[in-house]
């Protein structure tokens, strides 16, 4: 084996990946090469130092739970039908207890997710299921808008974020709390944020952040309205845009 | 190539795998297919999403997965959803050149010397960054998630022999953009 043939094993036989015969080749020739010497060294220093000195990137805790929310979709079957799906996933995949509540005002009994979020998830999964996300389809605030009157005993405020970054895709008319709501369907890359909007009739939300199997879910009550934003998305971009329908729906002063 | 690089076991199974058993065989390698897909994609909402994109792949294809290393085959998919994602966002972007003058300037030992003193965590990971994606990629593979020779030719898809020079090649590049960092004033 000459030097060239040694040279350009040099990594593979500091990697372990050379057979016995090879090895015992390479070492023959290094025992009397005194640059080869050197290149190992060297060589042997760097490797050591890549694989103690590089960062590596975690994954978050959420990535995880979200994963396992996407594949327990992936595999509900098709055919049964919706509520009978989301039934199974209650029970199967422990979604009434798998809670963080990470922003706490308190609420009653510790844990307790309201009902009104587990619909709320439940719709928005519903709605990404059956293919069904959308009744008006329309990138417009003043198209979406006037579609729910008629339809609803209240006019939902009607935002396009699509400046920054959160495109308003379309509205849907679904029932939340017993009653019909107004789910304005918002898009983030490959995400959906299904926000629903209803009075609160002195029903108020609390200002929580649920993560729900991989969902994150924040209510809020502003101006008589109680708004509801559920979607998949990480929980930075999540924030921001709750963040921006908060400023934009805030109710002007009389 | 001729010269023997010994070909190691990997595990296997067969059969197919129900939700719960995917999970189990696949989840643990969430760590790596992160690790991997952040050094390619640069921020985490990307990389995010295609590890995310990668296990409803591999969930949907494993019917068609016929035993054999599982670890390469998922980290194939990965890499794969990593490539769609770069080529949307990069078309604009073109790869710093790699200047040869300076970072073959000083005489043998000083660059030793030089390397010895600036070989630490920020110089490594601003050395990586630099790299080209086929030189990244290989490192991470290799020498921070411990895939063998042969189960990297499998996720790239090509021959160990080759496996073996571009990694060469790629901790030779390494050693130099970290011989080369901070030479100029420290980029913001």
């Amino acid at each position: 084996m000459n030097h060239d043939d040694v040279t350009r094993l040099l990594d593979a036989y500091l990697d372990g990946e050379l057979d016995l015969n090879t090895c015992v080749e390479v070492e023959e020739h290094v025992a009397g090469c005194e640059s080869c010497q050197q290149k190992m060294t060297e060589r042997q220093e760097l490797i050591e130092v890549i694989r103690s000195e590089t960062p590596r990137f975690e994954a978050s805790p959420f990535l995880k739970t979200r994963i396992r929310a996407a594949l327990r979709e992936a595999s509900a079957p098709a055919a049964a039908p919706f509520w009978k799906s989301i039934a199974a996933r209650w029970i199967y995949g422990g979604v009434a207890v798998a809670v963080a509540v990470i922003l706490a005002f308190t609420i009653s009994g510790p844990g307790r997710i309201p009902e009104v979020v587990q619909e709320a998830v439940a719709n928005h999964v519903r709605a990404l299921q059956v293919n069904h996300l959308m009744d008006v389809a329309s990138t417009d605030q003043h198209t979406v808008k006037p579609w729910f009157a008629g339809k609803l005993d209240y006019s939902p405020q009607v935002v396009d974020l699509a400046p920054s970054g959160y495109p308003l895709i379309g509205g849907r008319l679904d029932v939340l709390d017993n009653r019909n709501v107004a789910a304005l369907i918002y898009q983030r890359r490959k995400h959906y944020i299904n926000l629903f909007i209803w009075p609160s009739d002195g029903k108020t939300l609390p200002r929580l952040l649920f993560v729900e199997n991989g969902y994150h879910v924040l209510g809020w009550t502003d101006g008589g309205m109680n708004y509801m934003a559920v979607s998949e998305l990480g929980e930075k971009e999540f924030r921001d845009f709750v963040q921006m329908i908060q400023q934009q729906t805030a109710p002007t002063p009389p | 190539m001729k010269s023997g690089i010994h070909y190691g076991t990997t595990s296997r199974w067969e059969g197919n795998l129900s939700q719960p058993e995917f999970e189990q065989v696949f989840l643990p390698h969430l760590d790596a297919a992160y690790n991997l897909a952040r050094w390619l994609l640069r921020n985490d909402q990307d990389a995010e999403d295609a590890v995310q994109e990668a296990y409803l792949r591999a969930y949907k294809a494993f019917s068609r997965f016929r035993g054999g290393d599982g670890k390469a085959w998922f980290m194939t998919i990965l890499r794969n959803v990593c490539y769609t994602t770069l080529k949307k966002s990069r078309s604009h972007e073109t790869p710093e050149p790699f200047d040869e003058e300076i970072h073959q300037a000083a005489g043998q030992s000083d660059v030793r010397e030089a390397f010895r003193q600036k070989a630490n965590a920020e110089s490594l990971h601003q050395a990586l960054e630099k790299l080209p994606d086929e030189f990244r990629e290989i490192i991470v593979l290799h020498d921070l998630e411990g895939l063998a020779y042969k189960e990297v030719a499998a996720v790239l898809g090509i021959p160990i022999g080759t496996v073996m020079s571009r990694l060469a090649r790629a901790r030779g590049r390494l050693r130099a953009e970290i011989v080369a960092t901070n030479v100029r004033p420290s980029s913001p």
